[in-house]
């Protein structure tokens, strides 16, 4: 019974986001959408790895904008035009793929910060390679083919593949989550050295969760590139990109899905939303922005999704007797693990 | 080409003095507290504009300046952790602070943005483009004075965590916050104060970065990640490692300069990844302060 | 983590994500709902009235990477659009410009002009400030069918995109950056091949379409000449610190230094530099940066900025009346004094004048008509000068002049090409002041 509604509410969210398109025609509103699942995609495909294993990167931009140029250079050198660019597509995943194993396999094997901290060097160095290489078109960047379609289908078609790549996105991750692949990726979230004391490969679990993280995420890149029609180093490579990411996914709620993709639906819009307003723009809407984000912090400091489950589960378990669960008070990461009523999601 | 090298590395170390300086606070604030402050490059350009505004307005010298702005700083960071962060509690507390101090980040360069205008300016005392013959070359007295007052403030925090009450209880909980706790040591204020020599130190670095970059309010995002990397291959915590890793930095990139400038810093972060992965507390860190 | 999340709690997250993005837009979208008619060929909506403004729409980089540069590109569209409403406007209607900051952001850069066209239904659109942003920007407009005026993406980028190769909406009123240092190149070959070859130049650029192409083209014009070239490397755009290279420069002592420089930062740096090491170039050029009026002079100082020089199209003692008007009337309005006046303004209100006179020669908005009329090989006038577009939508007919500080900074004249109002070269530069 249970399993029908919860997959009666996903199907009418699909719905809704198909119609959406449709509905709201106007070019400037199907923006927001595409903008968003661009954003969401990536966010999911950064849960895939990052909300599984723990280990926070801050590298995406290196796929994001690899198969973006993989997608420029292959469509000037190949010659391809119209609409057979989006044939290129699966190529993109596959350089993201490609550029994700040496990339894991230098970066993985360090923890936390010093992680942390590679990511945004390999970043860096892929920064500088798009400037530098001969084929990259250095400064001036590369553009895209062209699309002769008008503004309304234009975003049209661009919302459907984007919201494919988020729908295909959030697939991949909800299969990974139920799966004993996924298992061990938390396992190693939760304590690394216990999970291969209990048999985990944890280097190629990791790996395969970056990889599977990095094709997804240039696929987008290369997906965002033709809706935009040109890359350059710096926002192909945009060293904002990884943090933006991030606040969304903790915005929505670290370690879940639909925390991702809620993260990336509110902040996306909101921000380019904002610039479009007279009254804010300029310095002010960072202000606002600034404020917004503290608040939100400060009232629900695990993120949205879990506070937003914890207040439904109050507000359904009124009138109850009180359950209290079996916490452990212990370091910080078990401490959280422990509380798993009212915990981010599993996926 | 000896003369040539030569001069690049007493570059990379008087500019590495001045990236040490913005960097001994991230390394103070991240090995004390875990967390990683996203606010500290705009924090340095807070440090800059202020010194700007006391030398322009009031024609007080921006190194005497100091003696204003770091007290200054001080409070400032002290009143962002009571504000923000010291209200996060729980396990995802490390996670969380990057989006607090991002925000900080954000609302900061709104308010400099408002207040100042996009013009950049730079500080400019008279002596800002005197320098010193030696070696066959020249150097500029604020890059000497920058390094005098990196290693000074380096000295100077090194004896507050060694050799005074307060650096022992800050030590104590860069090993272990609830062994801490229990034997009595106000985490809370230690973690308050510490906060606030980290972003007070910083009101040096702004000093010293104003008067040899024009800046404004946008340019702090492009310190901050250059900043991290250096706490981090200078060890977690480690205040003469953050100088250490800043001069290893800046020297790397001006030798590398001489032949290809625009390879200069992929070389450096290279060379990062290379010694990262070797040694992951970076080069002066403690084996794992905290667990890896 | 706890798999035994209600499903309630975790769908109603994502239900009340999209209800919250679904509200958001459509609330923002209030003044458009499903009007989707939207064709290629048409401006804005039937704006029939003779009485209703014209409305224009822009996005500038307000904050950001290229604030300094966005804001002063809004002063010259404000000024404009006052003067322009203060003649009584443009075939009896008054103009109203809309700007958005875009953050020097290309997702924002094309999210503000899709509100603009698609939403608020401008009639109109200017450029924003960049080649980055140029091009998605120009890609929007030509979806939409607008023409894309604007002062400051003259990057061989920007003209080489598929959109523009399609629909050639894309026109560049400033001058086009390759050829911008010729007559720099000239006044050196003027100096006659025995001195020629007596001297030496470096060649230090930032990594950027804007300026690296015309300090490239100077290097090879200028070895033909028998100079010899002591110094030539290719910079990253943001160095952690501009002294290596300034350094290395200084070192080899050239006489001639042609800088290629995005921004006023990348030039004080350079300059700081070269007075700390008590080398003074006999003759220094930057590619951007000394035109930047005040914003330069505060920045490194009005002495120092003595003998430097820029290549522009434009500058504010230029001897045009409107371009006159315009200065003191941006005097009047934002202080300073009349050398203090960023070459940015000139760029965006030439912007207004050639829509402006566009509009008034076909009689009406039709952007299409705009279009076909700014391809027509007719010449415009504007505070710039002259203005006429070739094929690609870049001005072929802007006039490159090299400008120069004098008189303790206080004076920015036109040096070359000699003749005409042109001042004398200070030919070598005076040593830095301390």
């Amino acid at each position: 019974m249970e399993t029908l509604v919860k997959g009666g509410g996903l199907i009418v969210l699909l719905v809704l986001a198909v119609l959406f398109p449709q509905v709201f025609a106007n070019p400037a509103v199907t923006n927001y959408g595409i903008l968003a699942l661009i954003f969401a995609t990536a966010a999911v495909a950064w849960h895939i790895f990052a909300g599984n294993t723990g280990y926070i990167s801050l590298g995406q931009a290196v796929f994001y904008g690899s198969g973006a140029y993989a997608m420029g250079v292959a469509a000037r050198d190949w010659h391809v035009q119209g609409t057979s660019v989006f044939e290129l597509l699966p190529l993109s995943g596959a350089v993201g793929a490609a550029i994700a194993i040496p990339f894991g396999l230098i970066a993985l094997r360090v923890r936390r910060h010093t992680f942390i901290v590679v990511t945004i060097a390999v970043f860096f160095i892929f920064q500088l390679m798009a400037f530098n290489f001969w084929f990259t078109g250095g400064s001036s960047g590369l553009g895209s083919p062209f699309l002769s379609w008008a503004p309304v289908p234009y975003n049209q078609n661009f919302y459907y593949i984007a919201l494919a790549c988020t729908v295909g996105s959030v697939v991949v991750a909800w299969l990974i989550g139920r799966s004993r692949f996924g298992l061990q990726l938390r396992a190693i979230r939760d304590d690394e050295d216990r999970a291969r004391g209990l048999g985990v490969k944890a280097m190629r679990v990791k790996l395969a969760a970056f990889t599977i993280s990095g094709a997804i995420t240039a696929i987008i890149g290369a997906v965002w590139f033709y809706y935009l029609n040109q890359v350059h180093p710096q926002t192909g490579f945009n060293p904002l990109f990884d943090l933006t990411l991030v606040l969304m996914v903790f915005l929505g709620g670290f370690g879940s899905i639909s925390g991702a993709v809620l993260g990336a639906l509110i902040i996306e819009p909101l921000t380019q939303w904002m610039n479009t307003q007279p009254a804010f723009s300029g310095s002010i809407s960072e202000v606002i922005i600034g404020a917004i984000l503290l608040l939100v912090v400060l009232f629900m400091p695990r993120g949205i999704v879990p506070t937003g489950g914890e207040f439904i589960t109050k507000i359904r378990t009124r009138g109850r007797p009180a359950v209290i669960p079996a916490t452990t008070i212990g370091p910080a990461s078990s401490a959280s693990s422990a509380s798993s009523v009212s915990s981010g999601d599993a996926r | 080409m000896a003369r040539e090298i030569t001069q690049a590395i007493v570059n990379g170390i008087l500019v590495g003095g001045v990236y040490a300086l913005m960097a001994v606070g991230l390394t103070l604030i991240f090995g004390v507290l875990d967390i990683i402050n996203i606010a500290q490059g705009v924090l340095v350009i807070l440090g800059a504009y202020l010194s700007y505004s006391l030398f322009t307005k009031a024609g007080i010298d921006p190194f005497l300046g100091l003696l204003i702005t770091i007290p200054a700083m001080f409070i400032i960071g002290v009143v962002i952790h009571w504000a923000f962060i010291s209200r996060l509690r729980g396990g995802e507390r490390t996670s969380m602070t990057l989006l607090v101090t991002y925000a900080v980040a954000l609302i900061i360069e709104g308010i400099l943005f408002k207040i100042y205008g996009a013009d950049n300016v730079q500080i400019s005392p008279k002596y800002v483009n005197s320098s010193v013959h030696i070696l066959g070359f020249y150097v500029g007295w604020v890059y000497i004075w920058g390094f005098i007052l990196a290693v000074a403030l380096v000295a100077v925090v090194y004896v507050l965590l060694y050799r005074t009450r307060f650096g022992r209880s800050v030590r104590a909980v860069m090993q272990d916050e609830t062994a801490a706790r229990l034997v009595g040591i106000s985490v809370n204020r230690v973690a308050a104060f510490t906060f606030g020599i980290g972003v007070a130190v910083t009101a040096a670095g702004g000093v010293v970065f104003g008067a040899t970059n024009a800046f404004n309010a946008n340019s702090g995002y492009d310190l901050i990640s250059r900043l991290l990397s250096i706490v981090i291959l200078g060890g977690l915590g480690s205040v003469g490692g953050a100088l250490g890793a800043s001069v290893f930095m800046l020297t790397m990139e001006s030798v590398v300069t001489i032949w290809q400038p625009t390879w200069a810093v992929a070389v450096y972060y290279a060379a990062l990844v290379i010694v990262l992965v070797y040694r992951p507390t970076g080069l002066f860190g403690r084996k794992a302060v905290r667990a890896q | 983590m706890g798999a035994n999340l209600p499903w309630f709690s975790k769908n109603a997250a994502a239900l009340g994500a999209v209800a919250l993005s679904v509200g958001v837009l459509a609330a923002c979208s209030s003044s458009s709902s499903s009007s989707s008619a939207v064709s290629t060929t048409s401006s804005g909506a039937a704006s029939g009235s003779s009485s209703a403004p014209i409305t224009i729409g822009a996005s500038l980089s307000l904050t950001g990477d290229f604030s300094t540069d966005g804001q002063a590109f809004q002063k010259g569209y404000n000024l404009w659009v006052k003067d322009v409403n203060a003649a009584g406007g443009i075939l009896g209607r008054q103009v109203k410009l809309t700007v958005l900051d875009d953050k020097s952001d290309p997702n924002q850069v094309v999210t503000n002009y899709q509100t603009l066209i698609n939403t608020d239904h401008v009639d109109l659109t200017f450029g924003p400030f960049s080649s980055l942003l140029t091009g998605p920007a120009s890609a929007v407009a030509a979806r939409n069918g607008y023409a894309f005026v604007e002062g400051a993406g003259g990057a061989p980028s920007v003209f080489d995109t598929p959109s523009n190769q399609a629909d050639h909406n894309t026109f560049d009123v400033s001058l086009p950056v390759a050829e911008e240092l010729m007559p720099f190149v000239s006044y050196i070959q003027s100096l006659g091949p025995a001195k020629d070859k007596t001297l030496t130049a470096a060649f230090p650029s930032a990594d950027d379409p804007f300026a690296s192409p015309p300090v490239q083209l100077a290097e090879a014009k200028l070895k033909a000449l028998g100079v010899q070239v002591v110094y030539s490397k290719v910079f990253p755009e943001e160095s952690s610190s501009y002294k290596p290279q300034a350094d290395n420069v200084a070192a080899k002592k050239p006489d001639i230094v042609v800088l290629g420089s995005t921004d006023v930062p990348t030039v004080a740096a350079f300059m700081s530099e070269f007075a700390q090491d008590h080398f003074t170039p006999k003759m220094f050029i930057a590619a951007a940066g000394p035109d930047q009026g005040a914003a330069f002079t505060k920045a490194v100082g009005a002495g120092n900025a003595t003998g430097m020089m820029v290549p522009n199209g434009w500058y504010p003692s230029y001897n045009n009346a409107e371009s006159q008007k315009m200065v003191s009337e941006y005097v009047q309005q934002y202080g300073g004094s009349a050398s203090g006046v960023n070459a940015d303004v000139a760029e965006a209100y030439a912007v207004g004048q050639v829509v402006q006179q566009a509009i008034t020669a076909n009689g009406s908005v039709d952007n299409a008509k705009i279009i076909s009329y700014l391809h027509s090989g007719v010449t415009l006038q504007t505070v710039q000068g002259t203005v006429k577009f070739d094929s690609l939508g870049e001005n072929s007919s802007a006039a490159a002049f090299v400008f120069q500080w004098q008189n303790n900074g206080s004076k920015y004249v036109q040096v070359l090409p000699t003749g005409g109002v042109s001042v004398p070269i200070i030919a070598t530069k005076p040593a830095w002041a301390r």
